[in-house]
Parts: structure tokens; sequence; C-alpha cells
């Protein structure tokens, strides 16, 4: 049902297998977890599930939307060989793999140091903590024109603060220049996605006893050998969540990025998500969008896998304090 | 008497550090929040002007009055929009919490073939974009004809927070020590009784932190609804950002008016379960 | 008014003659129990005519069903989406003239539903350009666009500049009358970054209209007789080069290949820009002091005209449509006209928007007679109208921008030469109409 079942040990001591016997319909009586785990499969067979694979069909045809009689005509990989003959889909690519790297690292970071922040205030946590998911309230598409307009070179909130204080004679071009305009999509998507590292890593702050600090601070560790050795790994494994949990969740970058630029200007700031996204509908092409969007769900799946394994990898190295 | 001195002073001078740090970041946070908030009490005049105006002026609640004002008077059909966005969103969020819970709890008690595969395999349906599904799900949506109704919505919704609601509350379950409920049991109580009175109730933070994340992503969702409402029927607050776009202008004060309108009661839902949050993050997702 | 011509629609609705007229009923007509299935633009500019709905379900005895309200580009994925699902159940739809060609088929024919003498009543240009492949694809609603020049006029009334000016170029500084000499002025005017000469649309489907109006001006052709790109000739070269060279002077904003019509108008509302080329959609904006800082100070002038004496004039207009899958045609039709009769084109035009009716246009400028602003406004817009054309008919044009468009800004930002630019973006466009079959 899934692309691959990944294998694990089969478990022999229990005696409830997830286990459906076919031949004997008359005695079958479904276990435990397979009646609760059904709920879950069948939405998500009916929703994510059957629509994937009706998308994976239409990668293989030349489908548009404005000749549906084109959704029967079959023509293998071609629209496959073609997106991996185009140089404009390689480099949007590798620029989306880029700004998962550089966004998520960041908010990592940004989300530690608030996290750490609000964690020591005396007074005010409730307050502290609300304001910190501010941004979660913004939808993605709001925070496209909040950002597109903050960065207008011209009349945006940005160079006008940066005019004002006497940084800068120039109307910087934000939106236009291709480094520039990267940082600025960074921004907001870091703006936007900080709260989530903050909150999931301000739970393990509070989690962590208090213990091995005491001690190491009377080991006479300086407060950066503290931090880098104990709290820092302790915190890492919320980190990763954070990390699962926003790299399952990217696309919504999205909404962001096709309101800001639209990947321009001239495709300097292409994304594999805008990309697919004006070749599915504007240009109408869904068979050859569907192909691309495939690249980009395998993009996706390759950083979650690579994080739960991270994940699991902090877990075991805390495993003795937890 | 002199270094207790000195030390004190270190002392004040590193909580002033740290205040005007703490004070500065969440500036950063709140600033271009607070922009929109400011952006829908002021006259678009001084939204974007150049030299700007960093002191309002005049600020009013004109957008906000001409939002609830009828049709042809800049009014949109708000009360339509919050109506679908509070039935859809509540309604998905309880569905994921109940489908997540009765999964967290298969996997966290129980220990069936191919299990591990499993937990990946539903994480890894949420890594699908929207943009993907879009179009198939219309058509399937188009065919059984539940496009522009809650249903098809809350539909999609409870899919897209199952995922991290398995995980959360999973994690949740594996921390109520066992025994627990098999004491309960001894006592008299059926595997049902003991999962109600034992089990679920030490559950509350998890599953409150669980319902927040779904609540918000419900609550913020673009790209599915715009394709998937189509009138006041069903049509969500994000999707009615969109009503202040025309072809060549925008209304950007009467965004942000709407903005504000979809933030409150977000903010305020978040403030209520924030201790609840992450307490339920804490043990939920790490110590699974 | 005469009636529905049901002669042309065999087997429909047989209405009783009346009085000796040929056309037995008046418009709107009667259709009682008839529900009419409706998807419609949404947003506020466009919503106050659909008050008048209810009127019209008052006089027929037919109901409208609204079942989609969204913006344009919204509402497109949404049809598109119908034809590709195989879905379309309902009858009427909002259109417009730059995404019609996309949805060949599905719209039926309206001129053989309505009395000619009613469509004699709308500017025979729109019509015109809502005519595909000999059909009346749509009816043109009170939402007609063509661009003219907007300025601020005291630029013009300022002796120092004036004299700087005529030193400078040797001409007077006079609103310019050719994109040549509004370059000029723009480069004259501008200080960047505190004040710009004039900015332009950078994407999308924007800025390939610009670049197209001002290919048509200069005397260059976007497609040829036979359908293939022609855009890559000298005149789309000189097309260009107008849009590069203003940017490599620094007389637009260096943000402006992002801008869309959002940006440009709120930067002609902040009072840095002097020359603006815009939709009639903001002349009231522009001059409301709570929302513009140019209020008072806005001239607004016909547009400017290129090396061949031609003037720029990309138009476009919204419209509603009848399906050909619709049960009951003539009630839509009689919708449709409803919805773009003269007093629904009064009322939506009175908040500004262009008619496309001829005897609402007169109505209108003889309302404006005491407000100067007004009357200026509509005096730019109504000759403005005259030079209007609409985008080539080819169901691939928004395929084709979106190709083109990363193109043109390439030249613009210098990374490729106009002419480089341009047989790119020639070889893409080539590709794509031949894909479509269209070539």
């Amino acid at each position: 049902m899934f692309a691959r079942p990944l294998s694990a040990p089969a478990d022999q001591s229990s005696g409830m297998l997830f286990f459906i016997c076919l031949d004997d319909m008359k005695n079958w009586k479904p276990s435990a977890p397979t009646l609760l785990l059904l709920p879950a499969i069948i939405v998500l067979a009916a929703v994510v599930i059957v629509p994937l694979a009706l998308s994976l069909y239409s990668s293989f045809t030349p489908f548009r939307l404005t000749k549906p009689e084109t959704f029967y005509v079959f023509i293998g990989f071609r629209n496959y060989l073609n997106i991996l003959t185009d140089r404009d889909f390689w480099v949007a690519f590798g620029r989306t793999v880029l700004l998962l790297t550089v966004a998520l690292n960041l908010e990592m970071m940004l989300g530690l140091g608030l996290a750490m922040l609000v964690e020591k205030a005396t007074r005010g946590q409730r307050l502290l903590r609300t304001l910190m998911m501010f941004p979660m309230m913004f939808s993605p598409i709001l925070v496209g024109f909040q950002f597109k307009f903050m960065f207008n070179d011209n009349i945006g909130l940005v160079n006008n603060a940066l005019q004002s204080l006497g940084l800068t004679d120039q109307a910087i071009p934000w939106l236009i220049e291709g480094h520039l305009a990267f940082i600025a999509i960074t921004v907001a998507e870091v703006w936007s996605s900080t709260s989530v590292f903050a909150i999931l890593i301000l739970a393990g702050l509070l989690a962590m006893p208090k213990e091995p600090i005491e001690a190491a601070r009377v080991d006479g560790c300086t407060p950066w050998q503290t931090f880098r050795y104990v709290t820092l790994p302790f915190v890492m494994p919320f980190a990763y969540i954070a990390m699962t949990i926003r790299s399952l969740d990217v696309a919504r970058a999205y909404d962001i990025v096709k309101i800001m630029t639209d990947g321009g200007p001239a495709g300097r700031t292409e994304l594999l998500w805008t990309l697919v996204g004006r070749t599915a509908y504007s240009d109408a092409r869904m068979g050859l969008a569907n192909a691309m969007a495939y690249f980009s769900i395998l993009l996706s799946i390759l950083f979650t896998v690579y994080f739960f394994r991270k994940l699991a990898a902090a877990r075991n190295q805390i495993g003795a304090e937890w | 008497m002199n270094e207790n001195a000195a030390a004190r002073l270190k002392k004040t001078l590193l909580r002033v550090a740290y205040w005007i740090g703490l004070f500065l970041a969440m500036l950063l946070i709140c600033l271009p929040g607070l922009w929109i908030v400011l952006s829908s009490f002021r006259p678009t005049v001084e939204i974007m002007a150049k030299p700007p105006v960093w002191i309002p002026n005049e600020l009013s609640f004109d957008a906000y009055v001409a939002m609830f004002s009828g049709i042809g008077k800049g009014g949109i059909p708000v009360i339509d929009y919050f109506r679908n966005s509070i039935i859809i969103s509540v309604t998905s969020t309880v569905i994921a919490i109940v489908i997540g819970m009765a999964g967290g709890y298969a996997f966290a008690r129980f220990r069936f073939r191919g299990k591990s595969g499993w937990f990946l395999g539903l994480m890894l349906t949420r890594t699908i974009p929207g943009i993907a599904l879009s179009l198939p799900l219309f058509f399937i949506f188009a065919r059984i004809g539940i496009i522009d109704t809650h249903f098809g919505l809350i539909l999609v919704y409870v899919a897209l927070n199952i995922p991290f609601t398995i995980w959360l509350i999973d994690g949740f379950f594996r921390q109520v020590p066992r025994d627990l409920a098999e004491a309960a049991q001894i006592d008299g109580c059926t595997r049902w009784q003991a999962f109600w009175q034992v089990e679920f109730p030490l559950a509350g933070p998890g599953i409150a932190s669980a319902g927040i994340f779904a609540f918000l992503t419900c609550w913020n969702e673009f790209a599915l609804a715009s394709q998937l409402t189509r009138s006041v029927n069903s049509k969500t607050l994000p999707v009615g950002l969109l009503d202040y776009t025309a072809e060549f202008t925008i209304d950007w004060r009467g965004m942000c008016a709407l903005a504000v309108v979809m933030i409150i009661p977000a903010l305020t839902l978040t403030f209520i379960v924030q201790k609840h949050l992450v307490g339920g993050l804490t043990s939920g997702a790490v110590k699974g | 008014m005469n009636g529905l011509r049901s002669g042309v629609c065999a087997g429909a609705l047989l209405v009783a003659l009346g009085a000796g007229s040929a056309f037995a009923q008046e418009l709107p007509g009667k259709f009682d129990g008839v529900t009419i299935d409706a998807k419609l633009i949404g947003g506020q500019q466009y919503e106050a005519l659909y008050a008048r709905i209810p009127e019209w379900e008052a006089a027929t005895g037919a109901k409208v069903n609204v079942i989609s309200k969204k913006n344009h580009f919204d509402l497109d994925k949404e049809i598109k989406s119908d034809i590709a699902s195989n879905s379309i159940t309902w009858c009427v739809a909002s259109n417009h003239s730059s995404f019609a060609p996309q949805y060949p088929g599905i719209y039926t024919d309206l001129a053989a539903l309505l009395p000619k003498s009613e469509l004699d009543a709308f500017v025979q240009s729109t019509i015109a350009a809502s005519t595909l492949d000999g059909k009346l694809a749509m009816l043109p609603r009170a939402q007609f666009d063509v661009s003219a020049l907007y300025y601020q006029k005291s630029l013009y009334e300022d002796e120092a500049k004036k004299a700087a000016y005529k030193e400078k170029t040797g001409n007077d500084l006079v609103p310019p009358d050719t994109w040549e000499e509004l370059a000029k002025q723009a480069e004259f005017f501008a200080s960047p970054p505190d004040f710009y000469g004039t900015q332009f649309a950078g994407k999308e489907e924007a800025i390939n209209g610009r670049f197209y109006e001002m290919l048509v001006a200069e005397g260059g052709e976007y497609l040829d007789a036979d359908g293939k790109p022609a855009f890559n000739s000298e005149a789309g070269v000189r097309a260009l080069d107008w849009f590069v060279n203003l940017y490599k002077a620094k007389a637009v904003p260096a943000g402006t290949t992002n801008y869309l019509w959002d940006d440009l108008g709120q930067g002609f509302a902040s009072g840095t820009v002097a020359l603006n080329l815009d939709w009639p959609g903001w002349a009231g904006f522009f001059n409301d002091p709570k929302a513009s800082k140019v209020a008072g100070n806005v001239g607004v002038k016909v547009q400017p005209k290129g090396s061949s004496g031609k003037r720029t004039g990309w138009s476009g207009h919204h419209g509603f449509s009848v399906t050909e899958n619709c049960a009951n045609k003539e009630a839509a039709a009689s919708l449709v006209w409803f919805l773009t009769n003269e007093d629904s084109q009064k009322l939506e035009s009175a908040a500004g928007p262009l008619p496309t009716r001829t005897a609402v246009w007169a109505a209108n400028i003889e309302a404006a007679k005491d407000d100067p602003y007004k009357a200026e406004v509509l005096a730019a817009f109504q000759e403005a109208a005259e030079n209007a054309f609409a985008v080539p008919q080819t169901a691939s044009w928004i395929e084709i921008s979106n190709a083109v468009y990363p193109e043109l800004q390439a030249a613009i930002l210098g990374d490729k030469t106009s002419k480089q630019a341009l047989d790119d973006a020639a070889a893409k466009a080539t590709e794509i109409l031949q894909d479509a079959g269209e070539l």
C-alpha cells in the first residue's frame, strides 16, 4: 500500500500479530491493532493514496487540463525523460534543496535561541510562549503578501527603515537580485516557521532534568561547556522532531514564494513547487507537472527519512537519562 | 565587599542584557505580524508611504466596518467564511484526534508485524505536497459530488493531520506505564474502562498539543481549500483573503483587517492551551 | 427591445407570439421554475453588480444559484479542472477576454440567443474581441480595461524643471505623447532611491502584455498571419529595448521586474513615481486623499504612441458566458444580458470601471460634467479605448506568456541581450504552439 513497506523484525512473542486471514473469512477476526489503525488507513487511502495513484498514472500521459481526451493517451516515460534533460528543472531542484537546507538550519538555530531566552524568563511565561507562536497564526498566503510589500524596493518597510536609519541611501532591490531574493524568501519562510522549532525545543528544555546541569557546574564547566555538552545533546531530539515535522510540511513554502516572486524574475527564485504549480494550472500541462511533482515527493521523503534516522540516533544517545 | 559589588554589578548587567535580548527577539517575532495589525487600522496612504510615516496620524475601524457592510460597499461574506472555517477546523481536528488516538494507542500498546514500516509509511503520506494532490482530489471529489461541501474539506484535513497526531499520541501513551491499566483491570475494570479512566486522562496534554497543531493547520490551509471550495457554502477564511484582490487592484488594508479577524481566535485558543501544549510535546514526541 | 431569437434554437422553448412581433417576449422574459447555476468572479470590485440578480429573479421567475465566487485566476483553475473532469454542469460563468480562448468549445454562441439590436448597443471593438471562431463567446460587462497614462501634474507646472528640461533636451516639458519622449522625461525626473520616472509591471502575463502592446506600437507582430511567433523581429528588439534602457538608466524602481499591478498602484499612490501607465480601476484610488499621496495632483492622458505612430492599447474585458451544456440557454442568456444591460453597466461604471455600451459612455461623460477629475479620466480613457486591441486569439496565450516572460525579464536585468532573449522566447513559444497542435 505504501511505497515500500519497510521491513522490521517480526515479533513472535506477541499473540497480536497484525494479521488478516484471507482464506477463512468466516473465522476472520481482526486483531486489535488492525481495528485501531483501520480508520487512519482508510482516510489516508481515500485522500492520499488513491489520488496519488491517479496522478502517477497521469504522469505517463500528455494530459492537458483543457483537453480531457489526452488523459487516455499513454506516452510512457516521455515526461520523465523531458524532465531529466531540462536544465531549468534541475536548477530549480538544486535551489529547492539549498533553500530547505538553509531555512531548516536557520530555523533550528533561531528556534533554539528563542526557546532558551523564553525558558529563562521568570515572569510572563504564558504570554511569552503565546507571542512566540504568533507567526504560526498567519496563513502562508498572507505571509506572502506581507513580505512582498515589506521587501518592496521603493515603498517597502525594510528599505524605508534602512533609509530612515541612514544605513543605506540605495533602494535595495530585495526581490530582484538573485541572492537578495533568495534571502528575502528565506526570511519570510524562517519567520513563519521558527515558532515550530522554538515551541518544540522549549518543550525539551522544560523537560530536562536539572541534576546534570548542577553536576556540570560543580565540576567547573563554563556556561558554554555546559550548554555544549549537557543541554544541547538533550534538546537535539526535539530539534530533529521539529525538523521532521517541518520537512513533512515544507511545501507550505509554496504559497509564500508564489505570492512573493512566483519564481522570478528570470527564474532566479524558481523552486520545484512554483514550477509544478505553474506547469499544472497556468500552462494546464498536468501530466508533465505530475511527473515533476514525483521528484518533489521523492525529495521530501529523503529529507524525512534522513531526519527520522537522526532522531532515532539522538534518542539513543540520551537513552540513559530517560 | 568590592568583589561582592562587582559580582552584583555583573549580575545586574547580565540581567539587563538578557531582558534586552528577549525584548529584541520578541520584537523581531512580532513586528511583521504587528505591521499587519497596524495596517488594518491605518488609511492606505500611510501604510505604504514614502517618506515613511512611522507614527500613525490617524487610526480607524473603517476597514472593519467595510468588511461587515453589504456587498458592493466593500463588504465580504465574512460571517459565512468564519462559520465555515470554524466548522471545518473544529470538526476535522476532533476527528483527527479520535483517529489519531486509536492509531497512537495501537502503536504504543501492541506489537505487530512491520510496525515501524507502517509507522514511517503513515508519516510519509504527509510529505505529498498539496499541489500534487489538488487535482486528483478534485477529480474524485467532483465524481462523488463533494466539491464545495464541508464534508469534503473535513475529510482532507483529517488526512492531513492524522500522521502527526498519531506520532504525538503514540509517544504519549508509551510513557503512561502499562502497569496502571493492568492494575485497573485487576480491580475489575474492563480494558475499555481502564483506558478511559486511567490512560486517557493522563494523555490530556498530548491531545491538547496535537489538537492545537491540527487546528492551526486547518485554520490556515490555503492550497487545497482554494481548489476544493467554491462558494460561501464552504469557502474558508484563507480563501476569503483573496476577495480583496481584483484583477488589477488590491485592498491591502481590508486584507489585513480580515487577517486580524483570523488571528484572534487562533491566538486566543493558543493562549488557553499553551500550558498543556508544551507539556504535551515534551512527553509526547520524544519519550517515545 | 425584441426578444429572444428563438428560431435559431430549434426545439427550445416556443414562446407565445404577441402583438404581431416576430420576437414574442421582451427581455428579460419569463422562466418560471428555472434554476441557473452560475460561477461568478468574486471580489469587492465585481460583486456590487450581483446585488441586481434578485431583480432579474423577480422579473423572470427563475432562480440563480451562485455555485462559485473566486478571483479570476482561481476561477480559471476551476474551469480548467471542470473541463478536465468533464463536470461542466453549470450554465453561466464569468469570463475574460484573455482567458476565453483557452476554453474552446464549452461556451455557446450568444449572438444566436440575443437580438442583434442589443448586441449593436455595445462598443463594437469589444464585441469583436469577444468573438472567437465566429462565435460570440461572452457578453462584455462594464469592466473594460485599457491603460492610460497617469502623471503627477505638479511636475509639469514647475518652472525650474521646465527650464532644465528644455535646456537638456530642447523640448518643452509637457505630458508625453510618444514612448520615446516618455523615456526621456522618465530619466529626467528620476532621482533614485527617492523618486522614479516611471515603472512597469515586470512579471507573468503583465510584462508579456506590456511588451506585446509596445511591439504593436513599434509596428511589429506577436504572431504572424500563420500563427507563428514573430516577435523576435527588429520591432521586437526596439520594443524590448525600451524597457531595458529605462531599467539600465535607473529611471524605474529596481524592483520593477517583480511588480504586479498591486505594487504599481501602491507605488504611484505613494507619490514616488512621475509617470504611470495604468488601468482605469485605479483612477478613484489615486485621487482619494485617504489612499493616495498624489490625490489632487493626478493628470490622465491617452497612452503614448510608438515609433510606428500606433498607440499601445493592450486591452481586456470581463464578461459572462453561457455553456453549451446548459439546459436552458434562453434563461441563461437573459441573465447574461441583464447583467450587462444599460442599468447594470451604469451601476457598475459609477464606481469607476469602464462600460462597454456606447450609451453608457455618453451618460457617464454627461454625469461627470461637474467633476473635472472624473471628466478628465473619462475623456482620456475614452480616447484610450479607441486604440484598444485584444491579445492574440490563441488558446496557448497564457502558456506562451509563461514561457516568454522569464526571457523578457532576463533581458531587462541584463542577463541576455534583447535579441538573444527574444530568439529564445520565440523558440519556446513555437514549441508550445507545436505541442498544442496549433502550428
